[in-house]
Order: structure tokens, then C-alpha cells, then sequence
């Protein structure tokens, strides 16, 4: 008997009903018993004193079938429950669409009800976990695989989609490619899972032009083909709305200026209304703007007119605003310039071609990890907002749409509120049944807002700091877990799904795609010399 | 004033005192090792140990006082449990090889008096002598004996059997028994003070007790502990003058005690850890306990007791 591993026993009631009681070790212990004193070790293993070593082990139960509610006996016999009986204790056996979400020690899959995570009973995944050691994005592209691959969706896989924010470093830019490091145990372990270990098939990857590029070329360090660059013409940030991601706060009642942000998107949105402009342009009071920069002048010009005698045009101040106000307004939107001046333009030929298509392949992949904060906050929020817009003007919640976002407390901290916050609000709450399922991920439940995490149907822990162990964010995880969450090793994590009880130790195979270019394996790289006959 | 702490807990008194034993009266042979005259510590020992020391010890407990009601007289009686067993210790293991229980109601012989049936099964019915608390007292205590001598192991030939308290009739091939209380001087003064001055190990030289009925071979022996007093850590053995250690087998009875000398100070208890150390050896402490917790739980049965008592 170790750690995790599933039991059962019975208990005939006196009516003669047989029940069966399921449930996981959550703690062992071996005990001399006949010692009093800690040092009484010694004389028994010198055979002076007598004492019998005992094993006990601590059972949480998991399940009651059927569900009368006595306890088990004391002195009846328990057995490990392997095979049906094991599927049975983790209540697999009711579950009709059951999705591979990972493996338990013993290499014996584990899975999740699908009806949790599509929308049908709940929706949404939420991983916590300490950077680094709690492999939080890995197991968001694996659950994904799982997803497409698996066969739980059906014919709908083919059209579902999936949208990974990079977040951090190049890691998920190689996603459409083998993993050099793969082995054929880790393979293996696909196998027992019913998958097959390969990279994502329909995979786009786009990234933002490269700062001061006028061919508008992705900025991408070690991945240099198959990127797409994107952003967003003028026409569509006026048209759209999209002034409000640009402040981060600027749903903040208490923050005067947004009176100014919300007057100014107003006016641009009116302005481009007729705008006739094919290629993204606006054309506003007879002036044609191309670039992010001459639009932030042509603002300010309207909100603080050159002559000092002349009153700021209130249409686009909006009605009583201190000078204060629009100059707190100006002041972080000419700061906002070269952070997104890159994203917001019309400069360069078929602009509105470099529009994002989230429907273009399975996966894409949206690599921000170069932008500034101020210009992530934007993309995620911009491109949330449009997704969201999309599936709400299409009306069905078929075919699914997930979306993973790390860093959840940076667009949706617990304290403020911002544009961001309200998209990821509304995706949390709403977006089950939108057919929008959100799989974030952050270092620390406790400083993300407890909605988003509350409407998570699974929870996923990865290796916790100590403190943020004890906060009550984790109050899914009974004490045990919770101590053992502070020590799990990468590529371990627990499990927690409303079906169960208590959460499920799993472990995920070693990613089959690669998940750093160095893990990349490219057909033909390393055997030949490119220089060769030089 | 200079004094000492007695090692042993108040409740179980001292373990010998030196000045206030009672006279032995007994028949007492001092020269069968060394004459009296030359009588001095021996040892310590370093005879080889045997490979398996076996202890064997009983506990008992009254769980219930009762009154037997025959023609208007009420007698007064005793339900108790006992319980025997052995441990065997080898260099590396120590194990409790084997325990028995046996429940029991203690009656004076009052026609009618019967064994009692419960729950938890029979309180056999053993008559005593008389219903006085002595009386019911050794009744129990003979029941125990009796015990002790089933769970006898059956023992390797160089194996050595270390009964708790005075042999009383229990016997083994190489047997010996320890008494932790001294309540008996069996010494001239002259030799109680060779015993006092015993070191940790050494043991004082034989004496053969008693005549050729009942003859018991004994030596006192000093177990390593703090010393307190005179008499601090000391034991008396005795070993059985019987078939295997005939009376007049001196170098029989000398090499026993030698291997008994050099055997139980390994299994001597600590103060910290036992109220009477270091007579009451770990191994009998251990057993002890083990025992106790066989002779179930007393609330219970007398529960059950007053339970049959209702039914009768």
C-alpha cells in the first residue's frame, strides 16, 4: 500500500444490500507498536524490547456506491481497485465523454468528463502554480492536444479552435514541430492515454511587426518562418472601440479622465462611420491618418486647440472636464505611442489583410512576449473583445472555442478594474455558454479576481509556495494535498474536477511538440553541413 | 545530611534495603561456590551470551468484585483476568512468541458457585479457600503461575529462559528466575556486605537455599545503573537444584550463573523510561505492557459482567 493508490472494500447492510466504499491513500505511516519513548527504537532494534511494527494508512473516499452513507467497517479486509473496479472508485464508469487529462503514478490514465469543460455542465480550467517548476503552459497545450486528438469532441474537433497567448519567452512558437527529446517511454505513456504522440497539426503563429519596420516583418527571435505578422488598421481601432485597452484603467469611476477616453472613442467611432478608405486609413475633418502617431496628434489637437484662447471642442472632451482631466487623458495616451504606435496603423500595403483570423488553422498562437505590458494588456483585450464579439454574433455555441491565457493576475487582478478585466469577466461567466472556454493559468489564485477562478469547473495545482498554499483560494485541496502541492515536481499536479471529491495526483507525458527551439527538431538539421564544399 | 533518590517510582516501595530485611527462614548453604570467609565479588562475566533469551512474565487485573447470595449469606468473591506470555530475544529481534488469557471467577467453596457465562465469554469458576482478600489474592496468583508455565517456550539447548519473580515451581532446562524485590536476608552480615559492594556486572558467589525438597541454587547480581544506594540495581537469581543442576553439581550450577551474569545487563532498563529500573528488564517491561493490553478492556467487561449478572 503507498501513496495514491485506490482501495475499496464492502459492507453488506442488514437488509442484505452490498455497498461498495471507494477511496485514494492520502497518508501512510509505519509505527512501532509497544514503544513509548522515541529512543525505545534502539532497544528494539538491538532485540531488547518487544514491539510490533505497524503500517496504517489514511483513506479519503471518493465514492459510495450506491450512495447510503455508512461507515466502513472496522476489520474489513481492503483490496487495491484495479482495472473496472478503479474506474469505478474515480467515477469514470458514468462518464460518457471522457477526455485524457493525464496519468497517475502507476501509468493508469485519468480522465476528465467533458461535459465539465464543453460548457454542457461547466466550463472553463484554471492552473495555478509556482514559474518554472509547476509547468502551467505544458499542461495547457497538452490538455488541448487531448482535446483535438482524442476523439471526445468527435467531428466537431476538426473546427474547434484553440488561441494561446505566448506570454513568455518563444516557448509556444514551436508548437507545429517534433520534440527532439521525445522518448519512446514517453511515448508510451500517449499511447496508454489513447493519443498519439505528435505536434499540433493546424498550427498559425502571428506576432506583432517589429518596431519601426515599414515592410511590417514579425518580430520573432529563433522562429524565423512560417510567422505571420498583425495588427490592427486605424480604422478598425476608431470603428471597433478600441481605445478603452489602451488604459488599463480606464473602467476606474473614480478616475476622472475616463470621461475623456470614452467621449474620444465616441467621436472616433462616429467619424469613421462613412469613412470611404479601403485600406485602413481614416479620414477625419478632411486629414487622412496612417499611423498611430499622426491619430494620438490629431486627438490632441482636438482636445487642447493650439490657441490657447480657443475652448476645447466638447464634443470630444465631453461636457464639464477640467483642463486636469484632459491633460491626465493626453499625457497616457502620447505615452501609449511607442508602446503600440507598431500594432495601430495603416501604413503599409492591404493593411486590413493583416487582421487577425482566429478561424484560419486549429491553433493560433499570438506571441506578445516582446510588447511592453501596456501593449499586452491591449492585445489580450482586443483580441478577446473580438472573439467574444464573434461568437455572440454567431449565435451557436458550436464549434468550440478555447483560449489560454498565463498571467491571469495581470489581466484580471483581484484589486481594479480595467477593459481587460471586464472581456475576462464576461468570458468567465458568460462564455460557457458562448462556447468560450478559458484556460488561464497564474502563479498565485489569491491575487486573480475570484470570479474568473470561482467559474473554473477544474482546477489544476501545479507546485505552490508554501504561503500561497495556505490561502483559501486552494480550499479544493484538503490539507494533505495542499502540503504535498508545495513539493510536486515538474510535470505532476493535482487534479480537481467536480466530479470527485478530492483531487487526483496526475502526471502528463513529456510534450511531443517541442517547447523551446532548441527542443525543435527540423527534418534533415544537425546530419547535414550547410557549408559543406565550400 | 547526605541522601539519595530512590530509582524506583514510591508506589512499587524500594527495590532492596539493606537494613530491614526480614530473616530468612529458610536453610542457607554460603561456602557451596567459595567458603564464606573468602566470599567476593565475581565478574564481570564474559561468557558467550545465548543466542535466544526468553522471558516469561503474567500480569493479572480484577475486573470485577462480586458477591455470591447463597441461602441468605453473601460471599464475597473476585472476577478477574489473567494473562501469560514469553518474549524471545535474539541479538537482533525481540518478539512476543506466545500469550494466553484466561478469564476467571474467584468464589469461596459456596454450593452453586458456578462459572459465569458473557458476552465475552467464560469467567471459569475456580474455588479458593476463603473469601478473605488474601485468600482470593493467591488464587488469582496461582491461576497466573499455572499460565506462565503453558507459554514455557520450547527452548534451544544453550537457550535461557528468565522467569519473572521467584521460580515457584516453573521450570525450564536452563531456567533462572528474578526476584527485583528483596524482602528476605539470606546472607550472614559479612556476606550482605560483599553484595553491596558489587559492581556493575559482577555477581556475588552461590548459595544454595532450602533443603532437598524445594533447593534453589542463588546469587545476587548488580545490573549497570545509577547507584543510589548499596543495594541500587541489585537482583537476587535463583536457579532450580533440580535434575540438570543437581545439588552437588557445582561447576553446572556456577557456569549457568556465569551466563546469566553476563546475559541481563544488556536487557537492564533506564530510570528515564521505566519506575523500576534497572531491575524490571526491558524485555519484561515490554511483554508486560504487550500482556496488559490482551487482557481487554475493563470497562467492558465488567459491562458484560453486569450484564450476566441481570440475566441469571
Amino acid at each position: 500500500m503507498q501513496l495514491d493508490d485506490v482501495v475499496a472494500l464492502d459492507r453488506v447492510l442488514p437488509t442484505g444490500e452490498q455497498i461498495s466504499i471507494y477511496g485514494i491513500v492520502n497518508q501512510v505511516r509505519a509505527r512501532h507498536e509497544g514503544a513509548t519513548f522515541d529512543s525505545d527504537v534502539f532497544l528494539i532494534a538491538d532485540g531488547v524490547l518487544p514491539a510490533e511494527i505497524s503500517e496504517a494508512a489514511l483513506v479519503q473516499v471518493t465514492r459510495v456506491v450506491p450512495e447510503i452513507f455508512v461507515p466502513p467497517l472496522p476489520g474489513t479486509p481492503v483490496r487495491i481497485a484495479t482495472d473496472d473496479e478503479r474506474d469505478t472508485a474515480l467515477d469514470f464508469d458514468s462518464v460518457l465523454r471522457r477526455l485524457p487529462a493525464g496519468l497517475s503514478r502507476e501509468n493508469e490514465p485519468i480522465f476528465l468528463d467533458l461535459d465539465f469543460l464543453d460548457g454542457t455542465k461547466g466550463a472553463h480550467v484554471n492552473i495555478s502554480g509556482i514559474s518554472g517548476v509547476a509547468t502551467k503552459t505544458s499542461y495547457a497545450t497538452f490538455l488541448l492536444y487531448s482535446l483535438f486528438n482524442s476523439g471526445v469532441l468527435g467531428k466537431e474537433a476538426v473546427n474547434t479552435k484553440g488561441l494561446i497567448f505566448n506570454v513568455k519567452g518563444e516557448d509556444l512558437l514551436f508548437l507545429d514541430s517534433h520534440n527532439a527529446h521525445m522518448t519512446s517511454d514517453q511515448a508510451d505513456r500517449y499511447q496508454h492515454l489513447g493519443l498519439t504522440p505528435a505536434p499540433f497539426g493546424s498550427v498559425g503563429i502571428v506576432a506583432p511587426p517589429r518596431r519601426g519596420d515599414p515592410a511590417a516583418t514579425p518580430a520573432v527571435g529563433a522562429r524565423t518562418t512560417g510567422v505571420r505578422p498583425f495588427f490592427w488598421t486605424l480604422d478598425t481601432f476608431c470603428r471597433d472601440n478600441l481605445l478603452p485597452f489602451l488604459f488599463a484603467d480606464a473602467e476606474d469611476e473614480r478616475q476622472q479622465y475616463t470621461i475623456v477616453v470614452q467621449s474620444v472613442a465616441a467621436q472616433l467611432a462616429a467619424s469613421v462611420r462613412h469613412n470611404e478608405a479601403v485600406d485602413g486609413a481614416v479620414r477625419i475633418d478632411g486629414a487622412t491618418l496612417r499611423t498611430f502617431a499622426e491619430l494620438v496628434d490629431f486627438i490632441e489637437r482636438k482636445l487642447i486647440p493650439d490657441d490657447p484662447d480657443e475652448k476645447p471642442d466638447q464634443r470630444w472632451t465631453g461636457r464639464a472636464v477640467s483642463g486636469g482631466s484632459i491633460n491626465a487623458f493626453v499625457r497616457r495616451l502620447s505615452s501609449s505611442v511607442r508602446h503600440v504606435d507598431q500594432l495601430i496603423r495603416a501604413d503599409v500595403a492591404d493593411s486590413p489583410s493583416y487582421a487577425l483570423d482566429l478561424d484560419r488553422n486549429q491553433l493560433t498562437v499570438v506571441d506578445i512576449h516582446q510588447l511592453h505590458d501596456r501593449a499586452k494588456r491591449f492585445v489580450v483585450g482586443v483580441v478577446l473583445r473580438q472573439a467574444f464579439d464573434a461568437k455572440e454574433a454567431s449565435g451557436v455555441a458550436r464549434p468550440l472555442q478555447f483560449i489560454v491565457l498565463d498571467e491571469l493576475n495581470k489581466y484580471a487582478p483581484r484589486d481594479s478594474s480595467s477593459p481587460i478585466k471586464e472581456i475576462l469577466l464576461d468570458v468567465a461567466e458568460r462564455g460557457r455558454s458562448l462556447g468560450i472556454i478559458l484556460i488561464g493559468a497564474q502563479q498565485t489564485a489569491s491575487e486573480v479576481e475570484r470570479r474568473v477562478v470561482a467559474n473554473s469547473a477544474i482546477r489544476v495545482v501545479g507546485r505552490l509556495d508554501t504561503a500561497e498554499a495556505g490561502r483559501d483560494q486552494y480550499g479544493f485541496l484538503p490539507g494533505v494535498q495542499r502540503q504535498r502541492a508545495t513539493i510536486l515536481k515538474p510535470g505532476s499536479m493535482y487534479l480537481s474536477q467536480p466530479r470527485l471529491p478530492i483531487p487526483l495526483l496526475i502526471e502528463f507525458p513529456f510534450p511531443a511538440w517541442a517547447t523551446r527551439s532548441a527542443e525543435a527538431a527540423r527534418a534533415g538539421s544537425g546530419d547535414t553541413d550547410p557549408f559543406e564544399g565550400l | 545530611m547526605k541522601f539519595a533518590v530512590e530509582a524506583w517510582d514510591p508506589d512499587y516501595g524500594t527495590g532492596g534495603d539493606i537494613d530491614a530485611l526480614d530473616a530468612s527462614t529458610d536453610v542457607v548453604d554460603a561456602d557451596v561456590e567459595l567458603p564464606r570467609a573468602d566470599w567476593q565479588p565475581l565478574g564481570p562475566h564474559d561468557t558467550p551470551t545465548p543466542e535466544v533469551t526468553y522471558f516469561v512474565d503474567g500480569v493479572r487485573r480484577i475486573d470485577a468484585r462480586i458477591w455470591v447470595t447463597e441461602g441468605g449469606r453473601a460471599h464475597p468473591g473476585s472476577c478477574a483476568t489473567v494473562a501469560a506470555g514469553a518474549v524471545a530475544c535474539s541479538s537482533t529481534h525481540a518478539e512476543v512468541t506466545d500469550v494466553q488469557v484466561r478469564r476467571a471467577v474467584f468464589t469461596p467453596p459456596v454450593p452453586g458457585a458456578q462459572s459465569i457465562e458473557t458476552s465475552f465469554g467464560e469467567y471459569t469458576h475456580v474455588p479458593v479457600r476463603t473469601g478473605s482478600p488474601e485468600d482470593l489474592y493467591l488464587g488469582i496468583h496461582e491461576q497466573m503461575t499455572e499460565l506462565e508455565t503453558w507459554v514455557i517456550p520450547s527452548t534451544g539447548p544453550d537457550d535461557l529462559v528468565v522467569f519473572d519473580g521467584p521460580l515457584r515451581g516453573r521450570s525450564a532446562s536452563r531456567a533462572v528466575g528474578l526476584i527485583k524485590t528483596q524482602h528476605v536476608q539470606y546472607l550472614d552480615d559479612d556476606q550482605q556486605l560483599v553484595v553491596g559492594a558489587l559492581e556493575d556486572g559482577q555477581r556475588s558467589p552461590l548459595f544454595l537455599i532450602g533443603g532437598s525438597s524445594f533447593a534453589r541454587w542463588s546469587f545476587y547480581l548488580r545490573l549497570p545503573g545509577p547507584r543510589t544506594h548499596g543495594w541500587a540495581g541489585v537482583v537476587r537469581c535463583e536457579m532450580s537444584a533440580n535434575r540438570m543442576l543437581p545439588v552437588g553439581d557445582v561447576a553446572a550450577a556456577v557456569d549457568l550463573a556465569n551466563t546469566v551474569s553476563a546475559t541481563l545487563p544488556r536487557f537492564a532498563s533506564e530510570p528515564h523510561k521505566e519506575n523500576r529500573a534497572p531491575q524490571n528488564l526491558y524485555p519484561i517491561k515490554g511483554l508486560e505492557q504487550a500482556l496488559r493490553r490482551r487482557l481487554g478492556d475493563q470497562r467492558l467487561l465488567q459491562r458484560a459482567l453486569r450484564v450476566a449478572s441481570a440475566d441469571v
